[in-house]
């Protein structure tokens, strides 16, 4: 073929055409709708039910489009009215009697009254139900009205902790007709609340959209505002890449997060337009839990092996970027019930004593720098959220280095749940939230809660009997003395190496007024009572 | 066509490939990359595995030419590693790939009852974007080496199915099929010596192509999650990593990136080449 | 020609009950049980036989296929195992997103292709045509999440565009605003192999006997490319587009996710990762049947603009 250059002229007319088309029409991000606030996330909820999720995702938009009976004080240890006024508890401790405010009304406008109270329990606690964490309502003899406006919530046991859980999100009220007549949908297509926001739409992985309830007023004084709302609108905005959160907020797309990477916080810090808050109380411990029931995991001394193996104030330097502190208890010290006096020395950093521990349980060193016993390599399996990668993968340098195997497996989190009820684990990787020590001790330590969420497998009379001593308590120092003696006795049984106590940070752009994050549940928006815009 | 002329037409395209510059400079950078990955653990002083978090996410420069990873590893050896575990996928993948495909293709052409079946279903496997067959293919297997490779494998099958046909039926057009079968040799016979041996190049020239599609399709099943389980290096794990950094320690996801392009572009130059001076030939 | 119709027809047919026999297998091969997941926690074996039943799980695999194609024809794609959502009315709410997103990804891929391969085209061999093949080759070989990410660099930088989600209608500027980055990295992926075939078809038919007769006849140099040459090579590029369509939902498989862009691309990865079983299947059974439905339109548009293309074959 020759080559020729016919028409030149046309060639540059028709590309330029195209490329001008191509580069055209580029406008700045747009401002958003005033009086909407956008709160950006990294995942969504399973479902808007109180009684049938457990995901914080649900929590923290449950707060908004729903009321508990009582709440609690922003340092987590005082209970407040919120939808009860006032409330007796019999001198037994088996009977409470709430007196509810009056002129309460759902989002469709019908009066609340004490019969949501009684439907939404009934719900709940159906037997063989799919709903979730029924074991905060203590074992339940009855709910019942004397009238409108009082409920009677009767035990068969006391339960000491019981006020406190009933601030948490799946105690918020439903509209148990809408329940009913919703079925598998409800909190899916729609939800019926008392909130001082009304849900108005989901689309699942991508938004939820609230809107102020006309003529909310009864938040409780003692959280901030009592109602309404200051703002028109809340979105719940996913956004699962997290630099790509980070860059939303700075671009002005979202208002607030606290979801953000940790990296991001840390340049937060020096970013004029950017405020970060945090809430007075608020527990979330990060930890591994070992699965006593695994060949090499019931002996202590290999569990206390990998404990002393792994930095966790690295962990919480770098990967943190120091946002969070490093702890070696399974729940914070300023918890309430607490016990000073708790051994913490299993649970430090110390490499040298993984060496002495491993010789003294009969392990040697093969010449590969492993440990091993009887021939067979000392390799442990750990399960891990694919959102922790990072931190997976330094628990798995520092084994490394200490000469034990680690095979990870990370799974999203809608798919780890299954993946631990397969149960060949030795360690599994996990963060919660929690109220006081008796609330982090009921959730995961009683041997009726194997096999979930008692993962380690600990099966165990005497941490079952001291659990039922504190729950039974019918004033505080008898709760406090068994709480107490319960987390010693757990702590010397090394079933977990706690990592990191996190507090969250939101991080807020200049449209929002800066307000005190909510500590309840880990859900750190709150009612969203206290977001005002500039 | 006589044996003679054939291996003339041969010889033409090879000198013909060899002055081709971006072959040249394309094939030298593959056999480079390779040679590092396959020597990597003699070539750099680093372990690609052991972690030192408190030296994280160093820039380059100051003993790692890289910098550090998120881990504190030496980016370059993770790299290396790396292309590794993803031109091991790509190689094995294609290989497995064009095995199967290559087969269906001739067999198709071969035996022409087979043809619509078989070109029937190949259509099915073509209606899925490779990616999303790739995904699924993972996330059904489960996380592994093996089932990446038999992901990567199954979606750049039917690709190399079709080349493969359309090759081996202008073959089947040629006198010597006929004559082959004529002097009764076996089917056997017919398909490998006669209709494989000529009908080779331009399969062999879209296999290379696939190559590239192939790498790229395993990088990015790394990328969206679906790679390996830690520790274990691979390029598009190690980019979806540097994703998190993409403002605090972009050398990361970059570095990676990079890599992947540089190894991709290269095999899609060797097989435009290996095509050019296929057409060439034929005019 | 109608018989080729036909027959194109039933091919398709064909194929994409092929598409529906896998999304299908994918539910009986992968190694969870739908009903175990249904049941949750805390099924027990009876509730789960009980699902099992009355999913009609406990017949044959052959006539679960059947009662599957019914339901998928009557819109039924079952409903995600993790928060009980219709798949077809989330594949539905997703699908506008996605077409938006293809649709301008190739308003301007398209035009620049074009553009590109006929400049090639016109100066075969020159330092245009060089840069034009380099630009092509390239543009396949980069990983399209790299151009993502160095795209939310840029946009994260310098604040000029959003970077996640989609804004209001299209026809806002909130809404162009938020397309603008996913549009530009999906179309790369396109403007390589169109410009490559229009380079190569144009500058045959740039030579073609009809076209030297209209150059001859004194035709201008801008109606001879457009009327003659460029009509002549339009068809095989269409068809390029057409199964172009394929890689291009590949590639919004990607886009989307790192834009957080609301289409079937993330539902698909999503659900993929998260074990949502019924949702991926109908994700990528719709992906894959958008494709063969692209494409038979294509052939049917090839077989009405010209049958020669009919005859030839």
């Amino acid at each position: 073929m020759t080559d020729q250059r016919p028409f030149p002229g046309i060639a540059f007319r028709l590309a330029g055409f195209a490329s001008a088309a191509a580069i055209a029409c580029a406008s700045a991000a747009a401002a958003q709708d005033a009086g909407t606030v956008t709160i950006g996330r990294t995942s969504d909820a399973d479902r808007y039910d109180p009684q049938r999720s457990s995901a914080l995702a649900a929590a923290e938009v449950l707060y908004m489009i729903g009321d508990t009976l009582v709440t609690l004080s922003s340092d987590l240890k005082t209970v407040e009215p919120a939808l009860a006024e006032s409330w007796d508890i019999s001198e037994d401790g088996l009977t409470y009697t709430f007196h509810l405010k009056d002129g309460v009304t759902f989002c469709d406008g019908r009066a609340f009254t004490a019969q949501d109270v009684v439907g939404s329990m009934e719900r709940w606690l159906t037997p063989d139900g799919p709903y979730v964490s029924t074991w905060k309502a203590g074992i339940v003899d009855s709910v019942t009205t004397p009238d409108d406006l009082t409920v009677v919530y009767k035990l068969k046991a006391p339960s000491s902790g019981l006020l406190y859980q009933m601030a948490q999100f799946n105690f918020i009220i439903i509209d148990p007709e809408q329940a009913e007549s919703l079925g598998d949908d409800f909190g899916v297509t729609a939800f019926n609340g008392t909130g001082p926001f009304c849900f108005e739409s989901w689309n699942p992985n991508d938004s939820v959209v609230l809107s102020a309830h006309e003529g909310y007023s009864w938040g409780s004084p003692a959280l901030g505002n009592t109602g309404p709302a200051k703002v028109d609108k809340v979105v719940w905005k996913i956004v699962p890449e997290e630099a790509t959160l980070a860059a939303s907020l700075q671009a002005g797309e979202i208002d607030a997060s606290y979801s953000l990477p940790a990296w991001s916080i840390a340049q937060f810090e020096a970013d004029p337009s950017v405020t970060l808050l945090q809430p007075e109380a608020a527990f979330r411990t990060h930890y591994l839990g070992m699965k006593v029931t695994r060949d090499f995991m019931k002996d202590i001394r290999v569990r206390e092996a990998v404990s002393h193996a792994i930095d966790q104030s690295a962990i919480a330097d770098a990967i943190f970027f120091g946002t969070v502190e490093p702890t070696e208890s399974y729940y914070a010290e300023e918890a309430l019930d607490y016990d000073p006096s708790i051994d913490t020395t299993p649970f430090a950093y110390d490499p040298a004593k993984t060496e002495t521990l491993l010789t003294e349980a009969g392990f040697t060193k093969g010449d590969d720098g492993f440990w091993q016993k009887d021939g067979t390599p000392l390799t442990l399996t750990y399960y891990g959220f694919n959102t922790s990668r990072e931190q997976a993968e330094t628990v798995q340098g520092d084994l490394r280095k200490a000469g034990i195997n680690l095979n990870v497996e990370l799974y999203d989190s809608t798919a780890i749940w299954a993946k631990l009820r397969e149960q060949t684990y030795d360690l599994y990787q996990m963060d919660y939230p929690y109220l006081n020590a008796g609330d982090a001790l009921n959730l995961y330590f009683a041997s009726s809660s194997v096999p979930s969420p008692n993962r380690m497998m600990w099966e165990d009379e005497e941490t079952d009997r001291l659990l039922e001593a504190g729950n039974s308590a019918v004033n505080a120092d008898a709760r406090a003395e068994a709480f107490m003696a319960l987390g010693k006795h757990l702590h010397e049984a090394i079933l977990w190496k706690p990592l990191l106590l996190e507090k969250p940070t939101v991080a807020i752009g200049p449209r929002l007024v800066p307000f005190e994050p909510a500590g309840i549940s880990g859900a750190a928006f709150g009612t969203g009572l206290n977001l005002e815009l500039q | 066509m006589t044996d003679a002329t054939v291996f003339a037409a041969r010889g033409r395209t090879w000198r013909r490939l060899r002055r081709n510059p971006m072959m040249t400079l394309a094939l030298g950078v593959l056999v480079l990359i390779t040679l590092a990955a396959i020597l990597a653990p003699a070539l750099t002083p680093f372990d690609p595995y052991e972690t030192n978090i408190r030296a994280r996410l160093k820039p380059p420069g100051d003993g790692h030419i890289l910098g550090t990873d998120s881990q504190g590893r030496d980016l370059l050896t993770r790299l290396l590693y790396g292309a590794r575990t993803t031109l091991l996928i790509g190689l094995v993948g294609t290989g497995f790939g064009a095995l199967l495909g290559g087969t269906i293709g001739l067999c198709a052409a071969f035996y022409r009852r087979l043809d619509s079946v078989l070109m029937r279903i190949i259509d099915v496997f073509l209606s899925f974007p490779s990616i999303l067959f790739g995904l699924s293919l993972a996330a059904m297997l489960g996380p592994g080496l093996d089932s990446l490779i038999f992901a990567v494998g199954l979606s750049v099958m039917p690709g190399i199915a079709r080349i493969s046909r359309g090759a081996a039926l202008s073959i089947m057009a040629q006198d010597y099929m006929d004559s082959g079968r004529a002097i009764g040799l076996p089917d056997r016979r017919l398909l490998s010596g006669y209709l494989l041996a000529n009908a080779y190049p331009p399969i062999l020239t879209y296999t290379t192509l696939a190559f590239g599609d192939a790498v790229l399709l395993a990088a990015t099943l790394g990328f969206l999650g679906l790679g390996l389980q830690p520790p274990t290096a691979e390029l598009g794990s190690i980019a979806a990593e540097g994703r998190s950094f993409l403002f605090l320690a972009p050398h990361v996801s970059t570095a990676a990136s990079v890599m992947i392009f540089v190894i991709v572009l290269s095999f899609n130059l060797l097989g435009d080449a290996l095509r050019d001076a296929g057409d060439r030939r034929s005019v | 020609m109608f018989s080729r119709l036909i027959h194109r027809g039933v091919t398709s047919l064909i194929v994409l009950t092929g598409v529906l026999l896998i999304g299908f297998l994918m539910l009986q091969v992968i190694p969870a049980d739908p009903a175990v997941a249904i049941a949750g926690p805390q099924g027990t074996q009876e509730e789960i036989d009980a699902i099992r039943r009355h999913l009609g799980l406990d017949q044959p695999v052959l006539l679960q296929f059947v009662w599957y194609i019914e339901r998928v024809l009557s819109g039924d794609m079952g409903r995600s195992v993790i928060n009980n959502a219709s798949v077809s009315g989330e594949l539905l709410r997703a699908a506008g997103p996605t077409i938006e997103l293809l649709a301008v990804a190739m308003l301007w891929a398209v035009p620049t292709a074009l553009g590109l391969g006929i400049l090639a085209a016109l100066r075969r061999g020159g330092i245009v045509d060089r840069l034009v093949m380099a630009v092509s080759v390239m543009g396949v070989s980069i990983p399209v999440f790299w151009v993502g990410l160095l795209m939310i660099q840029f946009a994260a930088r310098t604040r000029a565009f959003p970077v996640q989600g989609r804004g209001g209608p299209l026809w806002t500027i909130d809404g162009l605003s938020h397309i603008i980055l996913p549009a530009i990295a999906l179309g790369l992926i396109l403007v390589g192999p169109i410009a490559r075939m229009t380079r190569t078809t144009l500058s045959e038919s740039l030579y073609a006997d009809h076209v030297r007769t209209a150059r001859a006849k004194g035709a201008s140099e801008a109606r001879v490319i457009i009327h003659h040459a460029l009509r002549t090579a339009l068809l095989p590029i269409i068809t390029l587009i057409g199964l172009q369509i394929g890689t291009l939902l590949g590639g919004a498989v990607v886009t989307e996710t790192i834009f957080s862009w609301p289409g079937v691309g993330r539902l698909a990865v999503g659900s993929i990762i998260a074990g949502d079983y019924p949702m991926a299947q109908g994700a990528i059974v719709f992906l894959a049947s958008a494709f063969i439905l692209v494409n038979i339109t294509v052939d049917i548009f090839n077989e009405l603009a010209d049958p020669r293309i009919g005859a030839k074959t």
